[in-house]
């Protein structure tokens, strides 16, 4: 019995022994590990900004920063790192990007990422010195644009941040949200909820017209200002100064047009591309057409069954004038012939005619996209040409 | 044997009871961590350390711990000093804690450390325990860099980081892998073997005599030897 207490405590003694070794040895080196591991962490950090010092993660809890901003770090000369999550090609990536005290671009990295072709890698060293101001210069790489405008935006956003964080104020809307802003303003009574619609009257003067959702009235774009109507096209507002075009005819004329559809087989000579046609009160042409891109080999075959069609609606003139123009649907290649389906394009052909409608900015990367959109194009010049002729 | 010199104590170590490459303990780390010199090194002074004070430690408190929980008794004490050399290697030297990795703890469970409290320090003078340690630490870390040299010289083209050009074409990717390194270890036993004529680890504690069940063994392969120590 003696002898079973005697190793009990022996061990429990020398259990507590080592644990206090240990604690005292703990208490020494904790420190130094803990600094040891912050130095790994700023290693990052120090890479976008060389000259940095004393790094100090920030909380970014309720404050309101560019979407693409995960994680910001202050440092003792007044300049700040920002990690950044944007969305390239193919993939998300990732990018630490550090801002001087002085509102320049101390250094960008790329931290990871799986795109394709690269660029990303050595992008950031084009940004170096670079300001709010002059970052635009920064030239996206050509067969390379969605990861490096993503990439020069994302840096955009660190710059943003950075004077947010400073105190001062930027505008970090997106196009999006200050349309959608600019419309709430010009018809509050809307409730923010529009539409815009696809024109089938002639609307020279009017850039847009946009339907409140809940029938409270329709905006009017011209140029840079917003004008909202009331049903029955009455501005709510004066107009503002310049603005000459009648928008309450127009908005008269979209609201007594009607569209009758036409039968396609009484016309010979149409393409079969064309799929519809209709036509309104005031004589105007609505078509659809199926263009033939880099998703139908072969580029103008006529594939009745294929899905793989750019669907476009365009309106025109009795006489061959684009009223408006609309990309439906589209199954082209992402990050190239997928730009077919962004206003940017389509809109380049509102106004055009047979004589100049292949004035138009091509898609860079994607030739076969951008033919098949106006051979598309042409052949609705030609179907309106054909319905004229029958009319007569 | 215990008749030895202190100097033999400490050189028995070195070559004649290497740990590694005569006595075949500690065979884990030794596999492990002599891909590289200085990983190698790093290894062979921290477990140098950490038997010098196991051993020490042990070898004071070897007429207060009731043998029969000198075992958990032995492992607390290996593990604390493997514990606080763990801290300070992470703290002071942290691209060599990076390098070891989780051999570093595994010290622990060394067999070299235990063996040796088992065998020696449970037994002997504070003094000779201590030379013990420090032999058998020499021993272990000069095994591991005998074997990182090659490994890394014919295997990596380097040495102790440090490129060296006109092997380059020459080096023998195999030697890294695990297999390579029981290649090498085979051979460096072979060569101790040869040396020592095959007679280092006959006669020694090591032998059955120094078995700790010794004195209750009725198998008779112990020629009722173990009574003796």
């Amino acid at each position: 019995m003696k002898k079973s207490i005697k190793s009990v405590v022996v061990l429990v003694c020398i259990c507590a022994v080592t644990a206090l070794l240990l604690a005292v040895t703990n208490s020494i080196t904790s420190p130094i590990i803990a600094e040891n591991d912050n130095a790994a962490a700023n290693a990052a950090l120090l890479e976008v900004m060389p000259n940095g010092k004393d790094f100090e993660k920030l909380d970014l809890e309720g404050q309101t920063l560019p979407a693409t901003v995960t994680e910001a770090y202050r440092e003792a000369g007044g300049g700040y790192v920002f990690r950044l999550l944007t969305a390239g090609y193919g993939s998300d990536f990732a990018i630490m990007c550090g801002v001087n005290a002085d509102g320049t671009v101390s250094g960008a990295l790329c931290l990871s990422s799986t795109e394709t072709l690269g660029y990303e890698k050595t992008f950031g060293e084009n940004f170096v010195g670079k300001n709010a101001e002059d970052v635009d210069s920064v030239d996206t790489v050509s067969g390379a644009t969605k990861t490096t405008a993503a990439y020069r935006a994302a840096v955009k956003d660190a710059l943003n941040a950075a004077v947010i964080l400073g105190g001062g104020s930027v505008d970090i809307r997106t196009e999006e949200e200050i349309l959608a802003d600019n419309l709430a303003a010009a018809l509050p009574a809307g409730e923010g909820s529009f539409e815009k619609l696809f024109l089938t009257e002639v609307h020279d003067g009017v850039d847009a017209v946009y339907k409140a959702l809940n029938g409270k009235g329709y905006v009017c774009v011209v140029g840079e200002a917003f004008i909202g109507t009331d049903t029955e096209g009455k501005p709510t507002a004066a107009l503002p100064e310049g603005v000459t075009a009648d928008v309450t005819a127009l908005i008269g004329r979209i609201q007594s047009s009607s569209l009758e559809a036409m039968d396609l087989a009484e016309f010979e000579g149409v393409h079969k591309n064309v799929t519809s046609a209709s036509q309104t009160a005031s004589g105007n042409y609505v078509l659809e057409v199926n263009g033939a891109g880099y998703g139908i080999a072969g580029g103008n075959e006529y594939h009745p069954a294929s899905g793989k069609y750019i669907v476009i609606r365009v309106s025109m003139t009795a006489d061959g004038k684009i009223i408006d123009c609309l990309t439906v649907s589209q199954a082209e290649s992402q990050g190239f012939g997928d730009a077919c389906a962004t206003e940017d394009f389509y809109g380049q052909f509102v106004g055009k005619t047979e004589a100049d409608y292949k004035e138009i900015d091509a898609i860079s990367g994607a030739t076969l996209t951008t033919d098949g959109y106006t051979k598309a194009i042409e052949r609705a010049f030609a179907a309106v040409k054909i319905f004229e002729g029958g009319a007569k | 044997m215990k008749n030895n010199g202190n100097m033999s104590v400490l050189l028995k170590g070195i070559l004649k009871e290497n740990p590694v490459l005569v006595l075949v303990l500690g065979t884990c780390p030794t596999l492990a961590t002599t891909t590289n010199l200085v990983g190698a090194f790093g290894m062979g002074i921290a477990a140098l350390a950490v038997l010098l004070c196991s051993n020490v430690l042990i070898s004071l408190l070897r007429r207060v711990i009731p043998d029969s929980v000198r075992i958990p008794c032995y492992i607390v004490i290996i593990a604390g000093f493997v514990t606080v050399v763990e801290m300070i290697v992470k703290a002071f030297f942290p691209a060599l804690y990076e390098m070891l990795g989780v051999y570093l703890a595994l010290i622990t469970v060394n067999c070299i450390i235990l063996g040796r409290a088992e065998m020696f320090a449970g037994k002997n003078s504070v003094g000779k325990s201590a030379l013990d340690g420090i032999g058998m630490g020499l021993g272990f870390t000069l095994a591991l860099c005998a074997m990182a040299f090659v490994r890394e010289v014919f295997g990596n083209a380097t040495f102790a980081g440090i490129a060296i050009p006109f092997l380059e074409p020459y080096k023998i990717a195999f030697l890294v892998k695990a297999p390579g390194g029981m290649l090498v270890y085979g051979l460096l036993i072979a060569l101790v073997f040869a040396v020592t004529h095959g007679k280092a680890p006959l006669k020694t504690e090591f032998s059955c005599a120094g078995c700790p069940s010794a004195g209750s063994c009725h198998t008779g392969a112990c020629h009722g030897k173990g009574g003796e120590q």
